[in-house]
């Protein structure tokens, strides 16, 4: 076993190794990921910002006149399941071409962190019709340009975007005594107010009480999203009138507005229980599940310096001695295994784009069990079966998280009986699909970069089978821990 | 004819009836029937309802006139197609599939319940608290599921399964628990099988883990047939039912999607249906006998606000129910006591005022399935929780 530093750096803080792809040598090299990625435009939505913004619009409207239609007598189920059918699409477009944006930047350490940002954000494209189309464009304009900027702007362009507002409930909420709810009914709804103290900036526990969550739920009332441009905007008639205490300080004194809500959002950024909060899922997420204090300590002490500067607390910690220290590590998340996986065969954006184009659209395919018998065939025949059905069946759909506080982050979360399972038939099927002409033992030091141990080495070497050879490298304990 | 058949099944029906009351004891070994019978065979499923269940929606307490102020489009009467249960309580009707087993005395429900979770309202901290059984859910890093089954006597009742894709927090431990989901399917050869325990042989994580697979892919074969599987709700109770129909004797699985926030008529009533599908598909996949010595206990991280929310559905929080189902229940009651409904009966104004303690609960169903002793229930299993043989809870 010998651990490089360039082969920690790509395992650990990227998506592992690719043949053909230099791997960072250095810290340094590590931050420009960052920079660039956040430069960079990513493959989804697949039809670019304006260009989703445009759909979005078209097909709510398309929609917002058949269900006005169908209240006059009129209905048009065509209509509806055409267009239910077009936003599926897109998701289903924009899904894969997630995981081929983490399979083909060469910014790992970026993608990473975009999607530890997703997951810490989460929002889910399950919750609404919009929302299929919208997800994909919440991660792109909001989250990925603010990744290499401050924390505060991070949280404020999270908060405000209008996925954000329409999966935590917020486009629903009314100031319980605002003139809106004087006059149609309807008040308040804590839902967002809630995650925003507890998983978005300070911390369940952290000190915080019933009272101001309700507070913050309060001071958010107003926002609403505009439901032809879906843009967020501020409306006063919905806002509850008056002054609220949140955590010892008050705010709308000069009256409500807008402002109310931007001075809450970067208060909570700049509280020192949300530097201790983001740090410490950083280390946990990055390093250990048992995160070394002092590596905290390190990371706060940049955090205080920098005002809340994401290229130096992710410096600090990568800076840590116990950044780069041996250890055994945490099992990969479903997510990462596949994307791994695909690293490992070397596979280009194009030739991710081959495998999984004309394998996309049917319902039918949906529901099909991932054929672990099923051989090469023709080129993309498996596409489908190698990413989202592999990503639903390992319980990690792309954009669907089980609740807002995402997906599982401790070591062993993903590794059971059934989870094993279906790496092993996801390992078999990508050999046969992508690998046949691949021998294991260089596929193995392709795929680990002296990461395995004298024992899997062994036991690949002597494979039954090339096939049960380079599954083996796939499942092994080592390609599935970092 | 005829009727010599009667006189006949009559004669052995009383032979039998003479012989286990004279033996009992001596008797069970003899037939298959009284074999099914040995206390052993008892069985106990949990069934976790993630994201907050509303009590007050489940089991209306539509005696109490509170209800109708304080949730005016949630709250049923009689005439909307509320279930009576019992003269104060009623059931939501899109639960009504549940009423035959409440009907056969198979199904009881503990209202203004809760674990000792209080004031943060956090659906995660709740469901570490529920499945840790702990106070604050820190203290503990194993589920109270999974230390019980260390503590049952007879070893044969200890296998369990969690039917799931990762092993759920309240299975989770030290005693060995299988993780299996309805569409795990693992198809190795043999020799592939060997060289991947050799693969695993210096890591212990994927040596169990493979071994568990192993384990579990063979009694799940036997269930399929090698029929569809499914991952609905009546799929992963027939997967339960079936595991437990052999020689698993623990299964639990979750229910997601309780957290009704927004309308909640229509997302509380298709998650009713989804509860009532679990526990009736657990009886069918079980059969009579099994069913006759099962106890299910569906539960959650706590209850929701007492008043509906401005968008017609409930925000977090205290007090609510959980429900027992199956033979080896003593059903037909709503049980706790009631704490009332105005104002200053309310838990910090808000929320339902819990009256009991949910590890009571799961103590005593602990103690009359498995034998498991009121000092380990106690010490070990939810520390610091009372209970002991004159518990409420216990089947008279």
């Amino acid at each position: 076993m010998v651990f490089s530093f360039s082969t920690i750096a790509a395992r650990r803080y990227g998506y592992g190794l690719k043949p053909g792809e230099e791997p960072a040598a250095d810290v340094e090299a590590l931050m420009a990921q960052v920079q660039r990625g956040a430069k960079a435009k990513p493959r989804f939505p697949v039809e670019g910002v304006a260009g989703r913004r445009e759909t979005l619009g078209r097909l709510v409207s398309v929609r917002a006149v058949e269900a006005k239609a169908a209240k006059d007598g009129r209905p048009n189920p065509d209509l509806r399941r055409e267009t239910q059918r077009d936003a599926d699409r897109l998701l289903t477009h924009d899904a894969m071409a997630r995981i081929n944006q983490a399979v083909s930047s060469e910014n790992g350490f970026y993608e990473r962190l975009a999607s530890f940002w997703l997951d810490h954000f989460s929002v889910s494209a399950r919750k609404s019709y919009e929302m299929r189309m919208m997800v994909p464009l919440y991660e792109t304009e909001a989250l990925r340009p603010r990744l290499a900027g401050s924390f505060s702007d991070l949280l404020q362009a999270a908060i405000l975007h209008p996925a954000m507002l329409i999966y935590l409930d917020q486009n629903r909420s009314l100031g319980p005594q605002s003139p809106a709810a004087a006059k149609n009914g309807g008040g308040l709804n804590e839902n967002l107010g809630r995650e925003l103290l507890e998983l978005h900036t300070m911390g369940v526990g952290s000190g915080y009480s019933q009272a101001d969550v309700q507070a913050a739920a309060l001071i958010l009332t107003g926002l609403a999203v505009d439901d032809r441009s879906f843009e967020v905007a501020y409306r006063p008639q919905r806002a509850e009138p008056g002054t609220q205490e949140l955590l010892g300080k008050i705010y709308g004194q000069g009256g409500r507005s807008a402002g109310d809500q931007l001075d809450m959002l970067s208060d909570l950024a700049a509280r020192p229980e949300t530097a201790r909060h983001i740090c410490t899922k950083l280390v946990r997420h990055f390093v250990s599940d048992t995160p070394p204090p002092e590596m905290i300590d390190t990371m706060l002490a940049a955090w205080a310096e920098s005002s809340g500067n994401l290229p130096a607390v992710y410096r600090a910690m990568l800076e840590h001695p116990r950044a780069f220290a041996e250890e055994e590590g945490k099992v990969i998340p479903p997510f990462d295994y596949v994307v791994c996986g695909f690293r490992a065969f070397g596979l280009t954006g194009a030739e991710m784009d081959a495998l999984l184009k004309g394998d996309e659209d049917t319902k039918e395919e949906m529901a099909k069990p991932l054929p672990v018998k099923a051989q090469g065939g023709r080129p993309g025949a498996n596409g489908r079966a190698l990413t989202l059905e592999a990503l639903r069946r390992m319980g990690q759909p792309v954009w669907q998280p089980p609740s807002p506080a995402g997906f599982p982050d401790a070591a062993d979360a993903w590794l059971s009986a059934s989870q094993l399972t279906e790496r092993i038939g996801w390992a078999r099927l990508a050999a046969r699909t992508l690998g046949p002409e691949l021998q294991p033992i260089e596929f193995l030091d392709r795929a680990l970069g002296g990461a395995e141990s004298d024992n899997t080495r062994l036991v690949v070497s002597q494979a039954p089978s090339k096939i049960h050879g380079l599954t083996m490298v796939l499942v092994s304990p080592e390609f599935n821990r970092r | 004819m005829a009727k010599s058949e009667t006189s006949d099944s009559l004669f052995l029906s009383r032979r039998g009836f003479l012989a286990s009351a004279c033996c009992a004891a001596a008797l069970p070994v003899l037939t298959p029937v009284s074999f099914a019978a040995m206390p052993g065979d008892n069985r106990f499923v949990t069934i976790i309802l993630r994201g907050a269940m509303d009590g007050l929606d489940l089991v209306q307490p539509y005696g109490d006139p509170q209800l109708g102020i304080l949730r005016p489009t949630l709250a049923l009467s009689l005439k909307d197609g509320l279930i009576d249960l019992d003269g104060y309580f009623g059931l939501n009707p899109a639960a009504a599939s549940l009423m035959p087993l409440w009907q056969a005395g198979e199904l009881s429900f503990v209202h203004a319940t809760s674990t000792p979770y209080r004031d943060q309202r956090s659906h995660f901290d709740g469901q570490d608290i529920l499945e840790t059984g702990s106070m604050d859910g820190k203290a503990l890093r194993s589920g109270w599921l999974n230390r019980a089954l260390a503590l049952i006597p007879r070893s044969a009742s200890r296998r369990a399964i969690d039917i799931n894709t990762s092993m759920e927090l309240i299975l989770a431990g030290p005693s060995e628990a299988d993780v299996w989901s309805t569409q795990s399917n693992f198809a190795l050869a043999p020799d592939e099988l060997r060289f991947l325990e050799r693969l695993y042989a210096g890591d212990a994580g994927f040596e169990r883990a493979l071994s568990e697979a192993v384990r579990t892919d063979l009694a799940a074969d036997g269930i399929y047939n090698g029929g569809k599987r499914g991952a609905a709700i009546a799929d992963m109770a027939r997967l339960a039912g079936g595991l437990l129909r052999q020689d698993y004797r623990v299964a639990s699985f979750s229910l997601n999607g309780w957290d009704t926030h927004v309308n909640q008529k229509t997302q509380f009533g298709q998650m009713a249906g989804d509860l009532s599908t679990a526990i009736a598909g657990l009886k069918e996949a079980l059969g009579p006998e099994a069913w006759s010595r099962t106890v299910v206990l569906a539960m959650t991280e706590f209850g929701r606000t007492a008043r509906q929310n401005g968008t017609g559905g409930t925000d977090h929080g205290t007090g609510g129910v959980a429900i027992l189902a199956g033979g080896a229940v003593a059903g037909g009651r709503v049980l706790g006591r009631w704490p009332g409904l105005a104002e200053d009966q309310l838990f910090e104004n808000r929320d339902l005022m819990p009256t009991s303690d949910l590890r009571e609960l799961a103590a005593a169903m602990l103690y009359q399935q498995f034998d498991i002793t009121p000092g380990n229930l106690t010490g070990k299993v939810f520390p610091g929780v009372s209970f002991d043989k004159t518990s409420i809870y216990l089947k008279a």
